[in-house]
């Protein structure tokens, strides 16, 4: 469960991003995030990874209150949390396997074991003969499927996407999101960050639609 | 070792070795800076074996009264021959020293007009000037010119005084030469470190966004400074063993002037384990500062 309680989030000498944020989006369910650049998405995950504090309310997920978890914890927080970027975040000198198997390696996993939970995962996003190829020699799709990999290695129980079409044709995003909802099918609390509007209609999943730091929609506020 | 401790060590080696010349360059910089101040101490320890051998250098003579009698020899030698650092006694008589006058000085002639042997009789001591202070050496001195029957002491003690405190003095700017060149080998391996944190930074941020510990992270820039600082250490160590088989010719030939041999000391085994440990140490502690600062602000 991601719970965001009167979440505040401003920066000295800016404007407030977030403005007493409510929302919830229970275990094992799955939602998009919306609205205009700057309309504090990406803050939004940031602080569910803790990349940035919550200035003024709490953020509870999975029973962690992440708004005051302490530095030394913050780590293993992560783990527990798969992340997918616009832009990939794919280490260019190192090839599928090594980037996906970063995410193991940190966790102390043996190398038996990442060396079939890598081949894993590549199956499952349709990468699985792309295995020794280096990113900077795959589409845009493709390594953004190693992206989907990496986050998803580890089997977390919370997938974060920021905007993981952004840079992706129609059929393309149609394809990374379809994969992100088959996560979602196997149980995995899913939230999506998307200014797609046709990807949005066509999948009919719960909406969170942020504008100016304020959740907008009515309709959907809670999944 | 663990199998995260293995891959890190070898995440390491391959990083050194993706970029000998750079990685050389490092060694290189760091056996410099530490040859510098261990080839001073061991050229330090070489002084002190030199003086070690030039202890019979320190001589005192003690010149006898005329009146003075057999016993008063007797005792006075007993007791010389049981003070602190004292190597040799040796009793010259009255026709000893005029011998000795005559053949040296080439004056017979003189001392024939005199009639009687004016020369005194004397006891030349032999002392070794580390033995102790040079001002207890000089109190000791002092003490022996009171004795009975003793008329004056004559000493050339002040150069083994000037030779201790050029040595103190040596010993304490090399040790400051040595703290000062430590912090130099801290920062060349810190910026080292810096420049690698640079060009894997891709690789540092993503590990934190999927969890890494600072441990982690850490863990093959501190194998990195530790495999530099122990190689340089060991490359210092053969550097001062060069300088020495080079030196030992000249020492030779000089050595050969004097009548004398002296061979030149390098560092002992032990030494030289120390000398490797140390440099890998301050290998290990500029990474530390370096990746420490950087994840400082990667996590806050």
């Amino acid at each position: 469960m991601i719970e965001f309680i009167n979440v505040t989030k401003h920066y000295p000498g800016r404007h407030h991003v977030l403005r007493e944020l409510n929302l919830k989006l229970p275990t094992g369910q799955m939602a998009l995030l919306t609205g205009p650049s700057g309309a504090g998405k990406s803050t939004l995950l940031k602080l569910l990874l803790r990349l940035e504090d919550v200035s003024h309310g709490t953020l509870m997920v999975n029973g962690v209150d992440v708004s005051t978890l302490e530095k030394r914890h913050i780590p293993a927080y992560r783990r527990r949390i798969g992340v997918v970027f616009q832009d990939h975040k794919l280490l260019m000198d190192r090839d599928v396997f090594n980037n996906v198997a970063l995410t193991l390696q940190v966790s102390g996993v043996s190398g038996k074991q990442i060396q079939s939970r890598v081949r894993a995962a590549l199956e499952k996003v349709g990468l699985g003969n792309r295995i020794h190829n280096f990113p900077a020699t795959l589409s845009g799709g493709e390594q953004q499927r190693v992206g989907i990999a990496r986050a998803i290695v580890h089997t977390p129980e919370i997938l974060l996407a920021d905007e993981p079409t952004g840079n992706l044709d129609g059929s393309l995003s149609t394809e990374i999101l379809d994969l992100f909802r088959d996560f979602h099918q196997h149980g995995t609390t899913v939230l999506v960050a998307t200014h797609d509007q046709s990807q949005v209609e066509r999948l009919g999943l719960p909406v969170f639609h942020l504008e100016q730091g304020m959740l907008q929609n009515a309709k959907e506020k809670s999944a | 070792m663990s199998a995260i401790r293995r891959e890190a060590a070898q995440n390491a080696l391959n990083t050194l070795l993706k970029q000998p010349l750079a990685t050389l360059m490092t060694i290189f910089a760091l056996a410099i800076v530490l040859a510098l101040p261990v080839g001073l101490f061991a050229a330090l320890n070489n002084l002190q074996q030199l003086l070690g051998q030039w202890r019979d250098q320190a001589q005192i003579s003690l010149f006898l009264h005329q009146d003075a009698t057999e016993q008063d020899i007797q005792q006075l030698q007993k007791h010389l021959q049981g003070s602190t650092g004292v190597v040799n006694v040796r009793y010259v008589g009255k026709e000893a020293a005029l011998k000795t006058f005559e053949k040296n000085a080439g004056m017979t002639a003189a001392i024939k007009i005199l009639g009687e042997n004016p020369l005194p009789a004397a006891f030349i001591v032999e002392l070794n000037p580390l033995s102790e202070s040079p001002a207890a050496l000089q109190a000791q001195v002092q003490k022996w010119a009171r004795q009975p029957g003793v008329a004056s002491a004559q000493s050339d003690l002040h150069w083994v005084a000037r030779l201790q405190a050029i040595l103190a003095l040596g010993k304490t700017a090399v040790w400051i030469l040595a703290i000062m060149l430590a912090v130099g080998a801290i920062l060349v391996m810190g910026n080292t470190i810096r420049l690698h944190i640079a060009q894997r930074r891709d690789e540092i941020d993503v590990a934190s966004l999927v969890g890494a510990t600072r441990a982690f992270i850490r863990r093959p820039f501190l194998y990195q400074g530790l495999i530099q600082g122990a190689i340089a250490g060991i490359l210092a160590w053969i550097i001062i063993a060069i300088t020495i088989t080079i030196l030992q010719g000249p020492v030779d030939r000089l050595a050969t002037l004097y009548g004398t041999r002296f061979q030149l000391l390098g560092l002992t085994g032990l030494e030289g384990l120390i000398l490797i440990i140390i440099s890998a140490i301050l290998g290990w502690l500029g990474s530390r500062l370096a990746v420490g600062q950087h994840l400082d602000h990667t996590f806050s």
